[in-house]
Parts: C-alpha cells; structure tokens; sequence
C-alpha cells in the first residue's frame, strides 16, 4: 500500500476575494466557506476566525482539530464520515501543513472539550499553539445535550471535518513543495534484509469506552465500542480512516489531526528497513467490562504474535479506567514472548502523589510517560476569548469547576484561570508530541 | 537571619549512649553537638536551639515525646526544621521522622533529614520529608550535614528546585511533570526505547513500578497427621522480660522461645510488647495470639503430626517491608534447620 502526502506548508491565512495558496499564503473566501458550514441544517450560527501563535488568544471550549487536506482520487476525506464508505491509505493526499482547522464551541462545552492559549504561559500545554489556526466557532440545534455534560459534539466536529476537506481542495490541482511516500510491502512480500530485522507493531487503543453510541472514536465511520481488535495499514490511520471521538477527559484525547500526523507511525516509518521491520498497526479499542479488555487484549497478543512480531508500542487514548487495558495488553505481549514499550499519560493528583496508573504491572518495564492529567494549571487574563470562557467552569469540562471551597472557581471575575491539566486541548500528547515527561520530586 | 532548629537523639546530643536511651526530651539553646557543624554549613539561617531525645524514649512514649517537644516550639520563631543525621540507626531515624513530620503538619516548615539507605527510616518516611543519602556511621557527619544544609539554603532563599534526583535525595513517590531540556518528543522516546529492549540493551523507563514481592501461595501439605508445624507471629508475644529487647514498634528484631512441655502460653510468663493494640486480652492470654493450646490439642488428636519446639516472634507495626523479608528469611533458615513442614502465621 502507498500513500504520498503532497505538503503545502502555510506561511500566513488570510481572508480575501477567492480561495487560493500562493507563496505560502492561504488565502480564504470566508463567506463562501461560512455558506458552506451553513448547508448543514443543524448549524444554527457559525463563524470563522484566524489565529496564530503568540496571539493573545484563549480558544474555549474546543472540540476537535483537523488538518485541511484533500485526496486526489476523488475520494471522501474521511470515509464513512465525510462520505461513503472508501478506501483510505492509497494514492495522494495533499495537506496543508502547519495550520489546522479547529472547532470551538460558541457557548457550551462539555467534560471532553478543552483549552487553547494561543500565546503567553498557557500556549506551552498544548501542540496546537504552534500551529496557524482556521477557528470555526459555532452553534447548533443539538438542544437535547445543550446542558449536558458529556456530547457528542456531532454537528460540530461534522463540519469541521467537512470544512477541512473543503479548504484542503484549495491545493487540490496545485504541485506540492514536497512529497511524503509511505509505503509498506505486504508482510509476506518483504526484502529479506527488511524480513530479518527485528519485526515490530504498533498497537494503538483509541477511546471507545461509551456504551452509547454517537461519543467514540470512529473507524471508517464505525464506532469504535462496537469493534474489536483489527490489523491495519498504518497509511489508513494517516489517510483519514479514523476520527476522533467526544469522550475523554481532554489532555488524553487525540484528535484527528493526532491520527492524520501520528508522530508514532512516522518514527517507525522512518526506522523500517533500517533498524526493525514495521509490520503495521494492531488497531485496539478501550473498554469497559473486564471481560472486554481480556478479549481485546487476546486478540491483540494473538495478532502479534500469528504476524511473528518481536517488538510492540502500545498507547492509550485515556487515563484511569482505561489504564487497565493499557496494561493487560502490555501483559499479554509480554506473556506471548514481545518485548513492548508502553506510552501513556499518568494521573499522580496534584500533589503527585498518587499511583500513576490505576494497574500497574512488572512487566510493564518499558513505559513513556506524557504528563500528569492533574497538574494544577493558573493562567492570567487574555486579550481575546473565542468561544466562552465561563464554560471552562460551568460546563462540567474534565480539569475546570464552577465552585471549590479554597480555589473557588475554576474562571475569575478578570478573566484569568485556575484549572487541571485535564482539560488542556490534547495536552498529553500522547500520540508522540510530547515533550514532557514525569519525574519524581 | 533566618532560624533553624535542629533534633537530635542521646548520643549526638552528648548525653549518653544506649544506658541513656530513656532520656527525656529537652532543648537546649544554641549548638549542642552536630548544630555546631550545621551552623556553620548552613548559610541562610543560624542554628538557634537543639532539641535531644533518647531514641528509647521516643520509641516508646512517642505521643508524650511529641507532645513535649511540640510544647517546647510553641511561640519559637523558626524557618527550617532539621533532624539527624541518623546514619544506620534504625530507631533515631524512626524518632527524626516522627517529629520532623509532627514539626512540619503543625508549622508548615521546610523538614530535611538525612540518613543511610539500610536505616528503615528511609521506607517510613520518605514520602513525608527531604531525606538524603547518609553514610553508615558519624564518620560521615561532615559529608551528611553538608548535603543538609546546602539543600536547606536554596529554599530558605526561594531558589527553584530541581527533581529528587537532581538534588540527591531518596525518590519518594511524588511525581510531576516536567518539560524536557532536550525537547526530546514521545514518538522518538518510546521508538528508541523499543529497539534497545530488542536489542537487549539497557534502557530506563520513564514509569519505574515498584516491584511487588507477591508470594504464591504454596502447595496443601501431603499428610497433615506426620506434618511438623510450627507458630511464628507478628503480634509481639514476647516472654515477660523480652530477652532479645524486640521493639515495639518497627521492629528490627526477632525472638525464638521455647514451648517444650508447655500445653499453652501462660499469661505472666509471656506477654506481648506490641504497641499497635490493646495488650490486655494478649496479656490475659498469649495463646489468642499464638495459639498453642489449640496445636497441642490437635497433636494430641494426631491431627498433626507435631509442634515445634520453638515459636518465633517480631513486631508487625510500624514495620518496613525491607526488614520484615529479612527477618524473615533469617527465621526461614531455623524453620528448616528444624524440619518443619508447615507454618501458622499470626498476627493481631
């Protein structure tokens, strides 16, 4: 399977008269593009704003991130999403690197949505501060979860999807400043000095954890509870086969931009024929029933070891509950003779000093570790919210709270902020980003 | 100036040694014996009283013991609290812990020990307080000070701290995070991780898991009736004397005794010393504890095949978990010198 990535890099967005990239510019027609968010009826108000790093900016409360590509075989940018159901992981995507498209609520957040500052202190906890941003901040008719605490965001991440595609076909027919080639023989059809390398996969376990369905990262348009352990190309991850979900306390979540970039899948590509062989991805889930994650963990371990992997990575897209997957499935490889690494975010409380992971194991003796879900967070005022910044506090988002006996709440009367790293966008970065570690102290 | 208090147990405060291990909590002001050194390393405040305590007598009036020194603090001006250093001794490191942390819940200061990694003080309260790697014995008094105060300077001037191991103090638990220097993403740190493990070389996890010592548990004994069982307890039955001078509380020591010809553990010829719970129904009766009348009903019904000729006891409270697989493994050797087959483990 190969997939080429024709990279656009964007020095600078603006809106102008027509959509064009010239010279690094990404120019849009902000009308045009709000008219087309706006085909969707459940969009009830929709504007778009741009914002780069250093801006003065806090976005709150963000609900997903995208980077704006477009495949040149006419199919769907997602699939199953976007469109029909269509492969994804062949051909040519071409991408425009360095920006994202990302969806902000204009009022109401939720446990998994998250905060961005684009510049000051607050802009080194998330990835997505060094990126120039398409910010579409909406209202929808979703009034059934308006007030709830967990949403599914549907119509919101539906449009920033939809909108990342649109502004992606801008570079549709232009040549790229350079091409990535992905490209994996099939296991069995390998050179025999990639065959005799060690033999590794990449078992990556997405949250999938809510019984009701609407709240899961997807595959292929599939909900991810509904699902057990698959082999896939690791290009169908980068090529838009899975999108992220509406669940997670939000420093633990990947986005889609996560899965489209994945610096995991990356490294390995860039060791394979060199020092390992990269088989491919053990695509997982997260559970929760017991019974759930011995079964996943199986399948997993039988994976491995029928496609003779030596070597394991395996990720967690969660903290807490979900740690009990994590480190079952680092077990049952272990157990099935692959030497494994682990790469997860840790939840040590405020004062550090809790139990990192809910199970912990010997055999686990191989672990990246991202951050502390819990770390207390204080951030000044900002010039510009986009969004509402009293969401952070009412809305029940994973690190922020209305009230507090010591603390009080979680947004002060000057506009500055008291929170858990909870709830910093995809903080963790626990798709490989990150450059934060644990210590002891 | 800043001011500093420093605790001190019998010996290094110049009273006496092991014959004065009962001596009563006092402070003296000024420097008595290690505050001298102290006062000189330390650069940001000045030693102005030394508390000493006999380590015996904080081992065993620990509440009254606190409760004094506390008394003695009340409307003292102070910045930093240090104690030690304790070296190898397990019970002044136990007395340096238990008041540092007392000291530190009540006046928020800054605690900071110092002690050898074999001393149990170290698994007791390292989650509680600053502990630094000491030497063995007051041959590395200077050495051990030095580290003390140099540590205590850079938070009595508010400098930034660094990570346990960067400053050289027992890891204790507490986790944060941190950016790293190097900048160093996850996706190169676990990939590179992954080919040293294939390659079999060595690699440092950035989550160490403590190591549980899980025990399996071990296989039915084949005959119980031609089986040789015997009693080991951590509930500090002790004869009335206490012999081998267990403590009661984090025990470092072990007891063997004889119950040849005994039917039972009579009261007033043993006793528990256990400070964890009510002596009184164990004092009335020892075999609640270690129940050797009910064994010896039972060899006599040829249940079992025999009792032991000797019980072995220790103090579980306030244990650590290192001294008690010590103790264990050197009772182990006795239990096998005497053919026993099985054990009854008791504790309270």
């Amino acid at each position: 399977m190969k997939l080429e990535i024709g990279n656009f890099y964007v020095k600078d967005i603006v809106f102008g008269e027509n959509n064009s990239f010239e010279n690094g510019i990404l120019t849009i027609n902000k009308q045009a593009a709000l008219d087309f968010v706006m085909e969707d009826e459940h969009i009830t108000k929709a504007d778009l704003v741009i914002v780069k790093p250093g801006d003065n900016v806090r976005l709150v409360p963000v609900k997903e991130a995208i980077e704006p590509r477009v495949k040149l075989n006419g199919k769907t940018l997602f699939p199953g999403v976007t469109g029909d159901v269509t492969s994804a992981g062949e051909g040519r995507t071409h991408a425009l690197k360095g920006c994202s498209v990302l969806v902000v609520g204009q009022h109401w957040g939720g446990f998994q949505d998250g905060v961005i500052d684009m510049g000051g202190e607050g802009a080194k906890y998330t990835y997505y501060s060094q990126l120039k941003n398409i910010v579409l901040v909406g209202e929808t008719d979703e009034e059934f979860e308006a007030r709830e605490q967990q949403k599914k965001n549907k119509a919101l991440r539906w449009a920033g999807h939809k909108l990342a595609e649109y502004i992606g076909s801008i570079v549709k027919d232009l040549e790229p400043e350079e091409i990535e080639t992905y490209e994996l023989a099939p296991v069995t059809k390998r050179a025999e000095s990639v065959n005799e390398l060690p033999n590794v996969v990449f078992v990556m376990q997405p949250q999938s954890q809510m019984e009701e369905l609407g709240y899961n990262d997807m595959v292929y348009g599939w909900d991810m509870n509904k699902f057990v352990p698959t082999f896939m190309n690791p290009n169908e991850i980068l090529d838009g086969a899975v999108i992220s979900g509406s669940f997670m306390p939000c420093s633990s979540k990947w986005s889609t931009y996560d899965f489209q970039n994945n610096p995991t899948i990356k490294r390995l590509y860039a060791e394979h024929g060199k020092t390992l062989n990269f088989l491919g991805v053990i695509m997982s889930n997260l559970n929760v029933a017991l019974e759930q994650k011995e079964r996943a963990a199986l399948f997993v371990a039988q994976m491995a070891t029928s496609l003779g992997a030596d070597g394991a990575i395996v990720a967690e897209e969660g903290y807490g509950n979900p740690d009990a997957d994590f480190i079952a499935c680092v077990v049952a490889l272990e157990d099935a003779g692959v030497k494994t690494v682990g790469i997860t975010n840790e939840c040590t409380g405020r004062d550090g000093k809790s139990q990192p992971l809910v199970t912990l194991d010997v055999k686990a003796d191989a672990i990246v570790s991202c951050g502390n879900v819990s770390e207390l967070i204080e951030l000044p005022p900002m010039e510009t919210v986009i969004g509402e910044l009293e969401a952070l506090a009412r809305d029940g988002l994973s690190g922020g709270w209305a009230t507090d006996e010591i603390l009080g709440s979680s947004v002060k009367e000057d506009g500055s902020i008291i929170m858990e790293n909870n709830a910093m966008f995809c903080g963790d970065q626990v798709v490989g980003w990150s450059t934060k570690t644990m210590k002891e102290f | 100036m800043k001011k500093a208090i420093l605790y001190v147990n019998q010996f290094f405060g110049q009273v006496g040694g092991e014959d004065k291990a009962d001596f009563e909590p006092e402070m003296r002001e000024g420097l008595v014996g290690p505050a001298m050194e102290l006062d000189k390393q330390l650069q940001n405040a000045e030693v102005t009283h030394t508390i000493i305590c006999g380590d015996n007598f904080m081992g065993s009036n620990e509440e009254e013991a606190v409760k004094r020194i506390m008394d003695f603090l009340e409307g003292k001006e102070f910045d930093i609290f240090f104690a030690g250093p304790a070296f190898q001794a397990g019970r002044y490191g136990n007395a340096c812990g238990v008041i540092a942390k007392a000291v530190h819940a009540k006046y928020g200061v800054p605690i900071i020990s110092s002690m050898h990694i074999e001393n149990p003080g170290v698994e007791m309260f390292k989650q509680d307080m600053v502990i630094f790697p000491g030497g063995k014995s007051a041959a590395a008094m200077r050495k051990d000070i030095k580290k003390m105060a140099a540590y205590g300077d850079k938070l009595l001037a508010g400098e930034q701290t660094g990570t346990a191991e960067e400053e050289g103090y027992y890891v204790r638990g507490i986790r944060h995070q941190v950016w790293l220097e190097s900048k160093k993403p996850a996706a190169d740190r676990v990939v590179e991780m992954l080919i040293k493990k294939l390659n079999g070389e060595e690699f440092q996890t950035e989550l160490p898991i403590p190591k549980l010592d899980r025990v399996e548990i071990a296989a039915p004994l084949k005959d119980l009736s031609k089986a040789k069982i015997a009693l080991v307890t951590t509930s500090g039955i002790v004869p009335v004397a206490n012999p081998d001078r267990i403590q009661s509380a984090s025990a470092t020591r072990w007891g063997k005794y004889s119950v040849e010809g005994m039917d039972r553990l009579e009261g007033g010829v043993f006793k528990t010393i256990h400070a964890g719970f009510d002596p009184a129904a164990a004092d009335a009766d020892p075999n609640v504890c270690v129940p050797l009348d009910a064994l010896r009903v039972y060899e006599k019904e040829g249940v079992i095949g025999k009792v032991d000729e000797h019980f072995y006891t220790t103090v579980g409270t306030g244990t650590t978990q290192g001294e008690a697989a010590r103790m264990a493994n050197e009772i182990v050797e006795h239990l096998k010198a005497a053919g026993v087959d099985g054990v009854i483990m008791t504790s309270t």
